[in-house]
């Protein structure tokens, strides 16, 4: 007589176990299977598959019905949603619906979710920068967080790991606040912006950088590409329709159709994770339990190893509810820090202005990507009256002004003879913060969602280091623009705007030296549960400037590479 | 070639056939289906003449014939709020009203010189109260949006394409003769 219970233990047991198919889930999916080991994803969204699930993808402007914008339902019913700049008619598949997962907001946060294959990888903004030494020895230098365990040299050979799988469009500009990668063809800075790339380092004697934005675009003919079924950028810009070409980098078009071709890949979908399963007396998480979105049954799985790349909040939510007799604050929670320390990017302002020279120039075409000006302020040493500092995005384009004065005849004409305008400019900040142990996620201790789970508290909020330092990119990027002659210069600054639609929330369950301050390891292991390894953006000891995506990429890689080497050795 | 020459001209015999009967009989017009407004057509023949005055046909298609109105209609069906909904619909509804008020005639009933004289008249009117304003306003606004949204204006007057190609990005020297393309 068949042992059905050992039956169903065998047939949920996998080699490892991956939470999350998004940005560094796809990696870690990609990585394991690769190397033979059975994997599990499990992904608590529906099942979007490269192309065939894009339903906008192909539509002519004049095919999206409401002209691409967001109804007056969806947008009462998703008033978090609805706010992120990507939310529109022909992408708003793609986001998790307010109601889906309710929060708690002690002070308020834009949570924009991603609950499908890939996640928010269908949706990001592809912006690729690598972190340099400037910013891991950021928390040590200024004493803020604690110190990373790892340095550039730790991380480097990972980033080209996996940047040479990504693609990434680029240029070598040989700066050490954003070191090089594996770049491909750049689609180059227009005329307007080279222009003030030159201005800029004339003014600051080379101290300051406009350079093309890193990007996750295919600009070259490559075998990797190919192989992952994957061609070159065509520069739709219609990213967050989902790429039927693959010009951009999402999991759904390039590592989870990677590891399925191993045959070691199992996906399972509608999976919302409880919790880590811990074993008290093996001392080791043993698998996760499982509650299925559509039925609401709970069903555990097990393996020997398990990622956590739920998305930096989800992944703390999880760790937090993963409650047992050893960890009852948590798993991996001896120090009482789980879910502190949570950070974002300050996206709260930008500038603008026109240029009136170049005007015998104009740009033609489209590209989805911008300039991008490094981090300038306190790189050697600390010189202003706030600590770190900020990013920017930069961009010209030429206007087209268009009349629509007028009726009848006399407007029809207007509307085909439109006229060269100034060009216009922008810029938008893109600020460190400073991780502090009052900024905090936890459970709450009597609301729950549809499945059971508590609901998250979020309490984040700008501080006055954030106000000081929209304050100082608002006086040096007019300084710039004055700079280049560039007129009618406007700061809009957007004091409401809450954290988290910069969409880089980080932090929670941080990466250090020592067990007593920090959760992870250098190799992203729970100190006190080494089988359980949290890769996602939930592991920034401290949150640089750039877009973390790559950083969370290569961090993963990394740590899989890690996984799987200890389990030959029979650690872990 | 006398053969070409005939089937065109009974296609245009046929064409005129089919197309004389809808201009007049507007009880048999299908009603345009909205899923939050209820309109009757009346009004949806007011504010097709009003998109005929605003966009009219020429030596290229006018907005009734790229079906401007019905952009107008759904948009205001799906986006705009209930404030807003109510707000245009009691423009509309007030439309008429004023329109005799100040011309003496239906606007229907004007030849399209005297509803082009009428609706700049009472554009221009700063005297007007705030809903018919608004619905005179959104009507314009939301017309020329649908006009340049539409599959006409975006492949013949300015084409935009859907796959540029690789690298389609580029700084170009403006040649002061070629037309600027505002989908280009």
């Amino acid at each position: 007589m068949p042992n059905f219970n050992i039956d169903s233990t065998k047939k949920n047991t996998f080699d490892a176990i991956v939470i999350g198919s998004g940005m560094s889930g796809g990696w870690a999916a990609k990585e394991f299977t690769e190397k033979g080991l059975k994997t599990l994803v499990l992904e608590r969204g529906r099942n979007v598959t490269h192309i065939k699930d894009y339903p906008t993808t192909n539509l002519m402007p004049w095919e999206v019905k409401d002209a691409n914008q967001v109804s007056y339902d969806v947008k009462k019913e998703n008033p978090i949603a609805a706010r992120c700049y990507n939310f529109k008619e022909d992408s708003q598949h793609f986001f998790t619906k307010d109601k889906e997962q309710p929060y708690i907001q002690e002070k308020p946060f834009d949570w924009i979710r991603g609950y499908q294959t890939g996640g928010k990888s269908l949706l990001w903004a592809r912006q690729t920068q690598r972190l340099s030494d400037f910013d891991f020895e950021g928390p040590d230098r200024d004493g803020f967080a604690v110190d990373w365990p790892i340095r550039y040299k730790d991380l480097a050979p990972w980033y080209s790991y996996v940047e040479k799988f990504v693609g990434i469009s680029g240029e070598y500009d040989g700066l050490e606040t954003l070191p090089d990668g594996e770049f491909l063809k750049s689609m180059g800075l227009n005329a307007t912006e080279q222009y003030f790339k030159e201005v800029v380092a004339k003014k600051y004697n080379n101290q300051r950088h406009v350079i093309y934005g890193r990007c996750a675009h295919i600009t070259e003919n490559k075998e990797i590409f190919m192989k992952q079924g994957r061609a070159m950028c065509q520069t739709r810009d219609l990213c967050r329709r989902g790429c039927p070409f693959g010009g951009y980098f999402s999991s759904n078009a390039s590592t989870l159709p990677w590891a399925q071709k191993t045959g070691n890949l199992t996906m399972q979908h509608d999976a919302v994770v409880h919790s880590v399963i811990y074993d008290d007396e093996k001392e080791k998480a043993t698998g996760v339990r499982v509650i299925d979105a559509k039925t609401k049954e709970m069903t555990e799985y097990y393996a020997p190893v398990i990622f956590v790349n739920a998305s930096a909040f989800n992944s703390n939510m999880i760790l937090l509810n993963s409650k047992s007799k050893r960890f009852p604050n948590g798993l991996g929670n001896d120090n009482g820090l789980l879910g502190k320390y949570i950070a974002f990017h300050n996206y709260r302002v930008s500038i603008s202005a026109e240029y009136d020279g170049n005007l015998d120039k104009t740009t033609t075409g489209r590209r989805p990507t911008s300039g991008y000006v490094p981090r300038f302020r306190n790189i050697h040493k600390q010189e202003t009256d706030f600590l770190r500092g900020y990013a920017a995005g930069f961009g010209a384009s030429r206007q087209i002004i268009q009349d629509s004065e007028g009726l009848g005849e006399a407007l029809k004409q207007n509307l085909v003879s439109p006229k060269y305008g100034n060009w216009r400019v922008g810029s938008h900040m893109m600020g460190e913060t400073i991780p502090k142990e009052e900024s905090t996620l936890s459970l709450d201790t009597e609301k729950t969602d549809q499945y059971g789970i508590p609901q998250l508290r979020i309490n984040l909020d700008y501080d006055d280091n954030d106000e000081k330092m929209i304050a100082d990119y608002v006086e040096q990027f007019t300084e710039m623009f004055e700079a280049a002659g560039f007129t009618n210069i406007k700061a809009h600054d957007i004091p409401d705007k809450a954290p988290g639609l910069d969409i880089h929330e980080m932090g929670g369950v941080r990466m250090g030296h020592d067990p007593k301050t920090s959760l992870l390891n250098k190799w992203n292991q729970l100190h006190a549960c080494k089988n359980v390894y949290v890769t996602d953006g939930a592991c920034m000891t401290s949150t640089s400037t750039q877009n973390p995506s790559l950083t969370y990429m290569a961090l993963t890689a990394r740590a899989c590479d890690h996984a799987i080497k200890a389990s030959k050795k029979g650690e872990a | 070639m006398k053969r070409r020459t005939a089937i065109r001209n009974l296609g245009l015999v046929t064409g005129g056939l089919f197309l004389l009967p809808s201009c007049n009989f507007s009880e048999e017009r299908v009603p345009l289906v909205l899923s939050k407004l209820k309109i009757t057509t009346e009004e949806e023949i007011l504010l097709e003449a009003m998109i005929d005055t605003i966009l009219p046909e020429t030596d290229t298609p006018g907005g009734v014939s790229l079906k401007v109105q019905n952009f107008v209609w759904t948009m205001l069906d799906d986006c705009a709020s209930p404030e807003q909904q109510a707000s245009f619909l009691n423009g509309l509804r007030g439309f008429n009203a004023s329109v005799k008020e100040k011309h003496g005639d239906n606007f229907v009933d004007m030849d399209k010189k005297e509803r082009l004289a009428t609706l700049q008249n009472l554009m221009d009117d700063e005297t007007l109260n705030k809903d018919l304003s608004n619905f005179l306003h959104t009507t314009k606004h939301t017309a020329v949006w649908g006009y340049k949204n539409t599959e006409y204006y975006m492949t013949q007057l300015m084409p935009y394409k859907l796959i540029p190609g690789a690298f389609s990005y580029r700084t170009k020297t403006i040649d002061p003769n070629e037309k600027i393309n505002i989908n280009a």
